[in-house]
């Protein structure tokens, strides 16, 4: 049990990351209408980020602001580039996943180049922090307590935005029928841009939770969890946000357990084969597609 | 009796003139290139960069200080290194343009990578020098290649039995391993060096690849309640699993031992002070009192942020310089006329060379396998790697 | 003919019959990664059918593609009609379930590999052999009802369901001919190599693929023929220190092109300009 309890714990955390990523993803595939597939590696140049402003400063204020203001820099920067995909008649939804994949390569190449000769990049114990309740082998990090809290609280306000105000109601009418939404006057441009700025807010808070919770960051992390989130959003449904939340936590854990209770070097495969399943028996995502 | 006396004068005529003759044939042969170009297939882009650079930057190193010291042969040498990343086609392509030119290769290094290009170098008759991967890949391709390590299942349980043997109270044993190359059949070598040396073997546990979290992982060990943990898998995820168990309360990291692959930058970056007391093995020593290699590690810790050297950087060195003793020792021209019968000699020379004289060791090569090379216990002490014990 | 050109032509004919079989599920718009799964497992196949039981290069090949077309044939009952990024998640967890199981079966090498697969000798005449059949057979589908058909599903799949295309069933057919053709690419590549290991079957091979689809051009069959060309060319025509900066050329490409030709460098209107009709071209 006490083994159970202390998987349950590390998959919950991994399952919250999980969840700010799919959650990021689909408001850009319902608002934006573009499948940003170089989002975690947004996610990841934030992380590098952090950990320079963090050996240069260790200012955690001055660290936590760089990471955000990075990636909704490079949020917004993308914006020009998916809107004039999405402008181009004929085209459909799979350029703007063509174009981030392009994306992805780019900035997973540049930083295995050119950052800390290609090496991860640790972040000093200090930020990542140690345990703050234990109890045998059940424990429970700051990193993971962050991610949790963290990632809840965040979700929480980004639901709050979608449901409970003006912004959220363009958001989710958009999402609906992008031209109906324009001739009631919804600011389609202007509410786009402010998708990109709430994704970049929600990936740099990605970036600080993430940092504190693993502790590392290297060039290739972000193609390791863009398959991930790819696959989450899939097997919940395309742009379901409350399926996304809940296959992502369910991902995080089952992770958790088939590497706590399968012998082999075949438990790292359940979790896919888990997706693989799913898919070919619902097609369409356990709670269904939103676009 | 002076028939006796004219015959020994007359051989002794004749094995002086044969050694002239030899010598004559070695050394009165004209270098016939302006420069040794020595191309080195190396992954300076993808996940493994990180390795390529400091074996780039090692090979570099050989080849400055041996211009310095006046080239090879009279002429200088150069290190041309070519980015295969860890991409099968590029360095089948690489290899194949090499093929028609090159007195020797070095490289490639990822595995993927020497598994396809080598064979080209096989069936094209030129020598490459596959320094950095295990025994199991080198042999394949033997004589065409060489191996830089011992055969896996003789060097490795040796040094896990001495591991175990600081360790009396140490009974039983988990192995994180990663599925990679030929880190399982390694993993099996210290299972069997830590049987004979009396530890029981708990169950294995198998770390992905593509592991984001480590916590799972380090439950899985501790539920079995172990005495000592072997990691067999790659820096980064070393430390990180280091960490956890840190985390999860494990006091006596001696008995935490890291394998040689692991003993790498990302090992120490990301691993920090957790690595305080655990200990490791690999094929250097970084004390080792000698002012060649005080010199390498200074300046190896200048251009990387003050990092020591890790276990592999050390083997492209010494293989520029087992290129230049064999160019040097056979008589080798350059000439691209005697392009096959040169790159024969350099693979004879090297695949045997004895009392070959490495930046922190002097072994021999037997049929392109070492033997004599030493592999070193350390703990880390202080943040200094301490030595503990040797096995041969 | 040197030995670099030897390779270079064959890993380009290699990826331009894998360049085909991701064209023609996205003929439909389905993204089916599961060609590299299927690569993946004739690959072994082959190689281990010729060391180990010695069976003939022709015999090997034809296995090789019907296991492609079984396998696809038994997932496209279920993702036959399935929206695209259901079979893209479908193609990208087989890969790795793939790779995984390779990797833990010891008889086929496991994470070490397996060397010295025999063969013939002079693959580039096979690989050119079976690229001109694959390709009049591609050409052929683009032009035959099928292929029509297909076009329509494309553009909107209500129209083509009112038209009467029964949609699952051409997704599972272009799913069946995509699979055979990769599990031959994989035969083909067994015996260029000459070598296995898990490592060669990877996403940055599904990366390298989507670039040469969508950089040539995915409305026609020809465009993937000039970008298989063009990217495996890259690496040998620039400098070594330019050329390891490879990823960063081929996603820029990318961007690029769907920036400023969204439907790749061979378009459909290039080729009705010079007198090639294309299936999916209209004039008016």
């Amino acid at each position: 049990m006490e083994i159970f309890i202390a998987q349950l714990i590390s998959g919950l955390a991994l399952g919250s990351i999980y969840v700010l990523l799919v959650t990021g993803f689909n408001l850009m595939l319902l608002v934006a209408k573009i499948i940003q597939f170089a989002y975690p590696q947004i996610v990841v140049v934030s992380m590098y980020t952090c950990w320079w402003v963090l050996k240069l400063t260790g200012n955690k204020l001055i660290i936590i602001l760089a990471g955000v203001s990075v990636s909704i820099i490079l949020s917004l920067l993308s914006e020009p580039i998916f809107r004039k995909i999405s402008s181009i008649e004929g085209v459909d939804i799979n350029a703007s996943f063509i174009a981030s994949m392009g994306i992805a390569m780019i900035m997973m190449d540049i930083m295995s180049h050119s950052i800390n000769y290609g090496f991860p990049v640790a972040f000093s114990p200090d930020w990542v922090g140690g345990n703050i309740f234990g109890y045998g082998l059940i424990t429970v990090s700051k990193g993971q307590l962050f991610a949790l809290l963290g990632g809840i609280i965040a979700v929480l306000i980004f639901f709050f935005l979608l449901y409970h105000t003006n912004q959220g109601r363009f958001f989710r009418a958009i999402a609906e029928n992008r031209f109906a939404a324009c001739l009631v006057g919804i600011p389609i441009i202007k509410t786009s841009i402010f998708s990109y700025l709430i994704v970049g807010i929600l990936g740099g808070f990605s970036a600080i939770l993430f940092s504190m919770l693993i502790g590392s960051a290297s060039p290739w992390l972000g193609e390791f969890v863009a398959l991930k989130m790819l696959a989450v959003s899939i097997v919940a449904g395309l742009g379901n946000l409350q399926g996304g939340l809940v296959c992502g936590l369910l991902l995080g854990i089952i992770e958790a357990m088939a590497i706590g209770y399968f012998s082999g070097s075949w438990s790292n495969v359940i979790a896919f084969a888990v997706m693989l399943i799913v898919v070919l028996m619902k097609p369409g995502g356990l709670f269904g597609i939103k676009i | 009796m002076k028939c006796k006396t004219l015959r020994f004068f007359s051989i002794l005529i004749l094995v002086i003139g044969i050694v002239f003759a030899s010598a004559f044939h070695i050394f009165g042969q004209e270098v016939k290139v302006s420069e040794w170009n020595i191309p080195f297939l190396n992954t300076i882009t993808g996940p493994i960069a990180s390795i390529g650079e400091y074996m780039s930057w090692s090979a570099n190193r050989a080849a400055e200080e041996i211009n310095a010291a006046g080239g090879v042969r009279g002429v200088p040498i150069k290190i041309e290194i070519i980015d295969t990343g860890v991409d099968k086609d590029k360095a089948m392509e690489e290899m194949a343009k090499l093929v028609d030119s090159a007195l020797v290769v070095m490289g490639p290094v990822p595995e993927a990578c020497i598994m396809a290009a080598v064979p080209i170098a096989v069936k094209a008759g030129l020598f490459s020098m596959v320094s950095s991967t295990s025994y199991e890949y080198a042999v394949e391709y033997f004589p065409w290649t060489l191996s830089w390590y011992p055969i896996t299942e003789e060097k490795l349980p040796p040094i896990t039995a001495a591991w175990a043997k600081l360790h009396p109270d140490m009974k039983t044993v988990v192995q994180f391993v990663e599925n990679w190359a030929a880190w399982p059949p390694m993993a099996e070598a210290h299972a069997v060096g830590l049987e004979s040396a009396g530890v029981k073997m708990l169950s294995q546990v198998d770390v992905p690849t593509d592991a984001i979290m480590f916590e799972p992982l380090v439950l899985k060990a501790l539920a079995q309640k172990p005495d000592g943990i072997m990691l067999t898998c790659n820096s980064e995820k070393a430390a990180k699993i280091i960490i956890e168990l840190v985390k999860k309360g494990w006091t006596d990291k001696s008995k935490i031992l890291v394998f040689s692959s692991a003993d790498d930058t990302a090992l120490y970056t990301t691993g920090g002070d957790s690595l305080e007391g655990i200990s490791i093995y690999n094929y250097i020593d970084l004390n080792l009192d000698d002012p060649r290699w005080q010199a390498f590690r200074e300046a190896y810790k200048k251009d990387h942020n003050g990092i020591e050297p890790a276990s592999l950087s050390t083997n492209y060195y010494d293989s520029v310089y087992m290129i230049k003793e064999a160019i040097e020792n056979t008589g080798v021209t350059g000439d691209p006329a005697k392009l096959a019968e040169e790159r024969i000699k350099i693979r004879d020379y090297c695949r045997n060379v004895k009392g070959f004289k490495g930046i922190q060791l002097t072994w021999d090569m037997t049929d392109g396998v070492p033997t004599g090379k030493g592999t070193f216990l350390f703990e880390i002490e202080n943040g200094e790697k301490v030595f503990k014990a040797m096995a041969k | 003919m040197s030995e670099v050109t030897y390779y270079f032509l064959g890993f380009a004919g290699i990826y331009v019959l894998m360049g085909w079989a991701l064209y023609l599920p996205y003929r439909v718009g389905q993204l089916n990664f599961l060609i590299v799964a299927c690569m993946a497992i004739t690959a072994y196949f082959g190689g281990f059918a010729a060391r180990e039981w010695g069976w003939p290069f022709i015999v090997i090949l034809i296995i090789g593609i019907l296991f492609g077309a079984t396998i696809a044939f038994i997932f496209s009952l279920a993702i036959g009609d399935a929206p695209c990024f259901t079979v893209v998640i479908v193609g990208l967890t087989s890969v790795f379930i793939v790779k995984t199981v390779i990797e833990n079966w010891r008889t086929l090498g496991g994470t070490i590999g397996f060397f010295h697969i025999p063969g013939p000798n002079n693959m580039l005449a096979i690989i050119y052999s079976l690229l001109f059949l694959v390709g009049l057979l591609v050409f052929r589908i683009d032009h035959s009802r099928w292929g029509r058909a297909a076009s329509v599903v494309f553009i909107d799949r209500d129209v083509a369901v009112t038209l009467g295309v029964d949609i699952k069933k051409l997704g599972m057919f272009f799913q069946i001919i995509s699979c055979s053709i990769a599990g031959m690419a994989g035969i083909l590549d067994a015996f260029l190599v000459k070598s296995l290991s898990p490592e060669f079957f990877t996403f940055s091979m599904i990366g390298y693929l989507m670039c040469i689809l969508f950089v040539g051009g995915y409305t026609t069959m020809w465009g993937v023929i000039l970008s298989a060309f063009f990217l495996q060319g890259i690496p040998l025509m620039f400098p070594s220190n330019i050329a390891s900066w490879r990823l960063v050329i081929y996603g820029a490409l990318l961007v690029i092109i769907i920036l400023l030709r969204p439907e790749g460098l061979i378009t459909r209107k290039m080729l009705w300009s010079i007198k090639i009709k294309s299936p999916r071209y209209i004039t008016n």
